[in-house]
């Protein structure tokens, strides 16, 4: 009697204990990643870099090979830039800038990569919460009264700045871009162009299911000129009085040697 | 290969090809005797440095050439000193005057455009008549005639002008009014163009001042040294748009060229050459209209905003 009561409470606290561990403890996936690089110099030689952001899918539920459980969207983004847009006209035979547009907040280099389309991603609201897509950056127009961008003519300056960002191959969307190696480690390699403006560079990597973000993941990357680039420009900025004076030093120097390589008598 | 990143322009570009354009327009000038940044900076736009780094680098780049051209010009004693500075004094006032309007053009972004009207305008105007003057004068030289230049006459409406200088070295005693105005003109030319002004200098100095022909290139380079070096100066202090390594590049460019131009040019035939010139001015002012005029594939243009550095 006694030994049947216990084993019947020792079988029932192991289904009791068996279940709970499984509610107490569910598997959630995390992302994790890393930048190929996190120091970029841009010195006399630079015409542009690759990067490659790679990580893993921690606690994947997926047992095999085939993709599809989960979607992987990596956005790198530049130093916020104040943006003028300006749209020529007509005047008297000659095309001339006349009407602008000021955006403040316009991230200077912007890529997004993902294993597929990013509309059959996700909806609309959470690639604009996460700001994924170029419809989704979040250009603060100046000046201009209603943030309502795509209507109007306030859309046609903004499509006009991811236009011409992703013909200077600043602005990049390759919806092709993730690849899996693997069941759970992925990397995606990303252009940087010669013309890539300096800064503080973020790269965020989310973890999606069935549309929903489930984790997110951070890295930074900084972008600078370095060596004689940056003392240069340095200069130029921050002692533009001396900068001019030393330039006509120089030309100055130039002049004189070039008198006197060449002179003959 | 040769790629080199300039600092201030913000992009790459092809060594070998900007030694090139340097060398080129050097080899021009050395066999004209033209400054060539009228030439230089329409190139520099033309292969996509901003037309404001091109102006205020091409100023720079004009300090070297006419330092070196002056101190020839010094050594043969053709510098009128006096004259030399009136001209800077006005030349001075209209870099400073130049400099401030490029800033707002800046600002408000019609840059480019000015720029552009600019050479447009002066370049059709100095082809044209370059050409013109240059098929008279072939025209005379195969009917058998000699090639004369007009001689200028003694008096015009300059010397009823007051604040009258005696000028030793030009062996004038004239006005300093309208030394002084046509200073300040070049020197607005020189900080809006990235151009000596000499193609404006020269003739002014010839035709209005009746400066002797011996003295004019001289003390027109004289004036052309310390008005590019203000620009510079000027142009660094209010639009930081000199890129330093861009004007040495132009300068190593430019030296080698002129040295071949020179050479060149004393074995050639002067109304050929003066007529390959024009047409080739002409040729830079007719690609500036084009772009101007034909409806451009893309309407829009973006930058950043000025002073947001």
């Amino acid at each position: 009697m006694n030994r049947r009561l216990i084993f019947a409470m020792l079988t029932g606290l192991w289904i009791a204990a068996s279940g709970m561990s499984a509610l107490a403890a569910p598997v959630t996936e995390k992302i994790e990643s890393d930048i190929s690089s996190r120091n970029i110099a841009i010195e006399s030689n630079f015409t542009g870099q690759k990067i490659v952001i790679f990580g893993t899918i921690e606690n994947s539920r997926q047992s095999d090979f085939e993709p599809g459980l989960y979607d992987v969207v990596v956005a790198i983004r530049g130093p916020k830039e104040t943006i003028i847009s300006r749209r020529k006209s007509q005047v008297a035979g000659i095309w001339i800038n006349s009407k602008s547009q000021t955006f403040a907040n316009a991230p200077g280099y912007y890529a997004l990569l993902s294993g597929r389309e990013l509309k059959d991603i996700t909806d609309r609201t959470t690639l604009n919460a996460y700001g994924l897509g170029f419809d989704s950056i979040a250009f603060r127009p100046l000046g201009a009264k209603t943030s309502s961008m795509a209507t109007g003519g306030l859309g046609e300056f903004r499509r006009a700045v991811v236009r011409i960002k992703q013909r200077e191959g600043l602005y990049i969307y390759n919806p092709e871009g993730i690849v899996f190696v693997g069941r759970n480690l992925f990397r995606a390699t990303v252009d940087l162009p010669a013309n890539v403006p300096v800064g503080k560079y973020a790269a965020d990597v989310y973890l999606l299911r069935e549309g929903d973000v489930l984790s997110h993941n951070r890295s930074h990357l900084t972008i600078d000129k370095q060596g004689f680039e940056r003392f240069v420009f340095s200069a130029a900025f921050d002692y533009p009085l001396a900068y001019g004076i030393i330039a006509v030093i120089i030309a100055v120097c130039a002049g004189l040697l070039a008198s006197a390589l060449t002179r003959r008598d | 290969m040769f790629e080199i990143y300039l600092p201030i322009a913000e992009m790459s570009v092809n060594l070998l090809v900007l030694l090139g354009m340097g060398g080129a327009v050097g080899f021009l000038s050395g066999m004209f005797g033209v400054g060539g940044g009228f030439l230089m900076t329409p190139l520099l736009i033309f292969s996509g440095i901003p037309p404001a780094v091109a102006i205020a680098t091409e100023a720079n780049q004009i300090v070297a050439s006419s330092v070196s051209g002056a101190l020839a010009q010094w050594r043969r004693g053709n510098v009128d000193i006096k004259m030399g500075t009136v001209l800077l004094v006005g030349g001075m006032t209209g870099a400073v005057v130049g400099v401030q309007f490029v800033k707002l053009l800046r600002q408000t972004g019609q840059i480019d455009l000015i720029i552009s009207l600019s050479y447009v305008t002066f370049l059709g105007i100095i082809g044209s008549l370059m050409l013109i003057e240059s098929l008279r004068a072939i025209r005379r030289a195969k009917a058998g005639n000699p090639v004369s230049m007009r001689r200028p006459g003694q008096h015009n409406w300059i010397h009823g002008m007051p604040l009258k200088m005696r000028f030793k070295r030009s062996k004038l005693y004239i006005s300093a009014i309208p030394p002084l105005l046509i200073g300040t003109f070049v020197g607005l030319l020189a900080a809006i163009m990235g151009v000596g002004g000499g193609f404006i200098m020269v003739p002014a100095m010839i035709y209005l001042l009746r400066v002797p022909t011996s003295v004019v290139i001289g003390t027109s380079l004289f004036q052309i040294i310390f008005v590019t070096a203000m620009v510079t100066i000027l142009h660094s202090a209010t639009n930081q748009t000199v890129d330093v390594l861009l004007a040495v590049v132009l300068m190593v460019g430019g030296v080698i060229g002129a040295q071949f131009g020179a050479r060149a040019g004393q074995h050639l035939k002067g109304e050929q050459l003066r007529a390959l010139l024009a047409l080739m001015v002409l040729g830079v002012c007719l690609r500036l209209l084009f772009d101007l005029v034909v409806e451009p594939d893309e309407l829009f243009s973006i930058g950043r905003a000025i002073g947001g550095h």
